[in-house]
């Protein structure tokens, strides 16, 4: 179920949600009801996003701790479906519960359009002590919470483990071992080791059926995760969110990677793969149930040689996983003056979480509710699921993440089963030992080889902050109509330059052409709102 | 009694329309008032139709002036600020107009032609060449992929058309017909859509001839047999003079459409190597609306689009008149 849903999420799009990877849960079914909690205070309306399988919220113990902590009653309105749609009518009509969770519920551009239904928190962060608490450990939450005029009107997440980029790179260990090779550290020994996967049969069926390289199918809209940007990392760029619309950021130049000589790079290399026969011949056509399924061959029988993904189970499945090994960002070129990077991809903070309405009746009971939420206990549990079923708390800053009870499911099923997970207002803090769930464990591992691309990098130079960026209607439509256009070049060109060569030839007047299309206006663009960011900071 | 009815209403309102056209307004009232007298029920059954028409139908077609407005989430639809065409110019100059409109006619005109000749030999060989059972077996067997939902489709063609393990790949293989991507190569993308159209709804487009076959009175066929005439005489001048209005109805009525080349199947079957050719009007607007946030230009290359539609019908509809006699209006 898991699978599909993934599946399903990411078939067409190139920039989804990221986290979504991880957990990967959104589904359409009803939901809803309201109960009373216990509890004695005053009465607070919270209206709650959560994924459908969640469990009532009247269900989670946690709540009738919070209850009880922050003396109030809370009277719950669960959507689990089409919130989109009861949203706007709601805003429209300016009827606003008390709270307003979940991941994103309230967007940037419904509190520019809106912003005056909700409460501006910054005059009341002193009642809002873990809220504070959370501003000032985590660089950025701050920022994020702020809108361009200075108001605080939501307030992020932040979960730290999380890794700090969802596409991780796979080799086979076992082929390499098979066949007596080193793992590659540059691109042209990939490429030998590539070679040798596809002609050596080293999963030894006799048949010549591996497939060396596979990678995400990609949009018409963009690049995303899992996809052969990925490799960019090798030439020193840092891309963001596995490519996105190409906005990258080099020594506080905005720049975009589809005019870029190092994308180029990649393109020439990935035609070099693909003539040689070592790209899926259907990485552009299949897609991403079919890329999923591939990659788990049958039985204990690999089929692919080199690939990415959020983590090597759910990639390559409970038969074969165990054959491959998380890898490092490869350089271009052997002894090349650039330092490697990764798609960097802000994991651990998420925006918009709560909101509170400006017309809340028990503000103080309201302030309450909200700072509870992000208090140590409650976090871990929102998180995680209650104490003691799914979480055992060792000590105040030791937790360790039980296994499903349920043998049935997946940690990730299960976390979603159990509570709000991803969808509620979280801080983890910094100081917590918390032992993961094995998933996620799992995907922090593989992005240990990944950690030394990002140490010496200066993310305030090289990194383009994109979720920390809010810009005017007027811009982000004019980005998005040119981005149109972009796409509508670009992509098909990355596929025809892959699968049928011309990148030498036809690089120059392409260029050219992404100018009058305007990615140097998007560009000047994105450098303004960098420049802004960059001195409020 | 119904039919009694039934046969009167077209004769009455054509007297009270020529005469309120002919000037005589005077005498429209009570003309009109004996009309409503004596048909109100069936004024009454078609009532909820009237309704639908109007409320679904031409109640929201005030959304269209977003067109021309410049759209503002907090004024509303009708609140931002009126710009003319601009959005209609922005569309015609930007770089796309050329290759999206000869992508969408050359997609949508071929699978009109196909999808227009296709059922109606299917419906010719199945009323003439087989015999009752067979008939109902193969007319069923036929219009069943309609109802298969386009994900679906889609889905088996890309396991058919797979480069490496596709079912037709291999077996066109055997013919000596190799190397050939069909699901990404530009050359191929207007064939699959325009041959898997076909097959889908080919047997449920016959219906409807079928329904006209039947109703040719046998004697024809007898007496054609009776002169001598081969099954090939009887086609050319029994069956098809029969289908002919049939014909021209659906023709004029897929006119309509012939900008709106299906856009889950085509934005479905997209992919980076075949983009050049399957960027079609909708699948554009879906990016430039939906995705990019541009309502009003979206809704001004959809009310194009609509334009265009309602020429080509219009025009149709007048040639059809002309030369066969039958049309719409």
């Amino acid at each position: 179920m898991t699978q599909q849903t993934r599946s399903g999420r990411m078939r067409k799009s190139a920039g989804v949600v990221a986290f979504a990877m991880a957990t990967s849960l959104v589904l359409t079914a009803c939901g809803g009801g309201s109960d009373a909690g216990p509890g004695d205070g005053k009465t607070v309306t919270i209206l709650v996003i959560k994924h459908p399988l969640t469990k009532k919220m009247t269900d989670m113990t946690w709540v009738a701790e919070l209850e009880k902590n922050a003396d109030v009653t809370i009277k719950w309105e669960e959507v689990s479906a089409d919130w989109d749609q009861k949203k706007n009518p709601m805003l429209a009509a300016g009827d606003v519960p008390d709270l307003i969770i979940g991941a994103n519920a309230i967007t940037d551009s419904d509190l520019a359009t809106f912003g005056s239904l909700f409460e501006d928190l910054s005059d009341d962060l002193d009642a809002l002590p873990n809220v504070k608490e959370m501003f000032d450990q985590v660089d950025g939450a701050q920022l994020l919470a702020t809108s361009l005029d200075g108001k605080i009107n939501s307030i992020p997440s932040y979960k730290r483990f999380w890794p700090q980029t969802v596409t991780h790179q796979y080799i086979n260990q076992q082929w390499l071992d098979t066949l007596g090779l080193a793992t590659p550290t540059t691109w042209d020994e990939l490429f030998d080791v590539l070679v040798a996967f596809k002609e050596g049969d080293p999963n030894g069926n006799g048949q010549a059926d591996e497939i060396a390289m596979d990678f995400a199918p990609l949009g018409t809209t963009g690049f995303g995760y899992f996809q052969p940007t990925a490799l960019l990392g090798g030439t020193g760029m840092t891309i963001s969110g596995g490519g996105g619309s190409g906005i990258i950021l080099e020594d506080g130049t905005v720049e975009n990677l589809f005019a870029d000589e190092r994308y180029k790079e990649l393109v020439s290399f990935l035609n070099r793969c693909w003539e040689a026969g070592l790209i899926s011949e259907e990485a552009f056509t299949q897609d991403y149930s079919t890329y999923q399924s591939v990659a788990r061959g049958t039985g204990d029988e690999a089929r692919v040689g080199f690939s990415w993904g959020w983590s090597g189970s759910d990639r390559f499945g409970p038969g074969v996983y165990e054959q491959y090994s998380a890898m490092a960002s490869l350089p271009a070129e052997a002894g090349q003056s650039e330092d490697v990077s990764w798609s960097y991809d802000f994991e651990n903070l998420t925006r918009n979480h709560v909101t509170m309405s400006a017309k809340a009746k028990n503000k103080d009971a309201v302030l309450r509710t909200i700072n509870e939420f992000y208090s140590t206990d409650t976090s871990i549990q929102v998180l995680f699921g209650d104490i003691p079923t799914n979480v055992e708390k060792v000590s105040d800053t030791d937790f360790n993440v039980l296994p499903p009870a349920d043998a049935n499911l997946d940690p990730s099923t299960w976390k979603w089963t159990s509570s709000l997970a991803d969808n509620g207002p979280i801080f983890i803090r910094e100081d917590l030992n918390v032992e993961l769930p094995s998933d996620l464990a799992e995907a922090v591992q593989d992005a240990v080889p990944l950690q030394p691309a990002f140490d010496g990098l200066d993310a305030d130079k090289f990194v383009w902050p994109g979720l920390f960026i809010k810009m005017s209607s007027e811009d982000l439509s004019t980005i998005a109509l040119n981005n149109t256009a972009i796409f509508g070049l670009a992509m098909p060109k990355f596929a025809q330059w892959i699968t049928a060569g011309g990148v030498e030839e036809e690089w120059d007047s392409y260029v050219s052409q992404l100018d009058t299309l305007g990615v140097t206006a998007n560009n000047e663009i994105h450098q303004k709102y960098y420049d802004e960011y960059i001195a409020s900071k | 009694m119904a039919v009694a009815i039934d046969r009167r209403p077209p004769k009455a309102k054509k007297t009270s329309s020529k005469i309120t056209k002919s000037g005589q307004p005077t005498k429209a009232g009570p003309r009109l008032k004996r009309h409503f007298a004596r048909q109100w029920q069936l004024w009454v059954m078609l009532a909820p139709a009237i309704g639908f028409t109007a409320v679904f139908a031409y109640g929201p077609m005030y959304g269209i002036q977003l067109a021309f407005r410049e759209f503002d989430f907090s004024k509303g639809i009708t609140g931002g600020d009126w710009v003319g065409l601009k959005y209609f110019i922005k569309f015609f100059e930007s770089p796309q107009f050329w290759t999206l409109m000869s992508n969408t006619l050359t997609i949508s005109l071929s699978t009109l032609v196909f999808g227009f000749v296709a059922p109606i030999g299917l419906a010719i060989l199945i009323n003439q060449v087989l015999s009752r059972r067979r008939k109902r077996f193969t007319q069923t067997a036929t219009y069943l992929p309609h109802f298969i939902s386009i994900v679906v489709i889609v889905g088996m063609l890309q396991v058919f058309l797979s480069p490496s393990t596709g079912l037709i790949t291999r077996f066109l293989e055997n013919f000596g017909i190799t190397g050939i991507n069909f699901l990404g190569d530009t050359n191929t993308f207007v064939p699959v859509y325009v041959i898997s159209e076909v097959w889908q709804h080919c047997g449920w487009n016959s219906i409807i001839y079928l329904a006209a076959l039947a109703s040719v009175d046998t004697q024809l066929y007898e007496a054609a047999k009776i002169d001598g005439a081969n099954r090939f005489q009887v086609i050319r001048h029994i069956d098809f003079p029969a289908l002919v209005p049939t014909m021209v109805i659906l023709l004029i009525l897929n006119m309509g459409g012939v900008l709106n080349a299906g856009f889950e199947k085509i934005f479905l079957m997209q992919n980076t190597l075949n983009l050049p050719v399957s960027e079609v009007i909708s699948t554009y607007v879906y990016k430039i609306g939906i995705l990019g946030s541009q309502f009003s230009y979206s809704t001004a290359i959809g009310l194009f689009n609509t334009a265009i539609n309602f020429t080509f019908l219009v025009i149709t509809n007048q040639i059809a008149k002309r030369v066969s006699n039958t049309s719409l209006w």
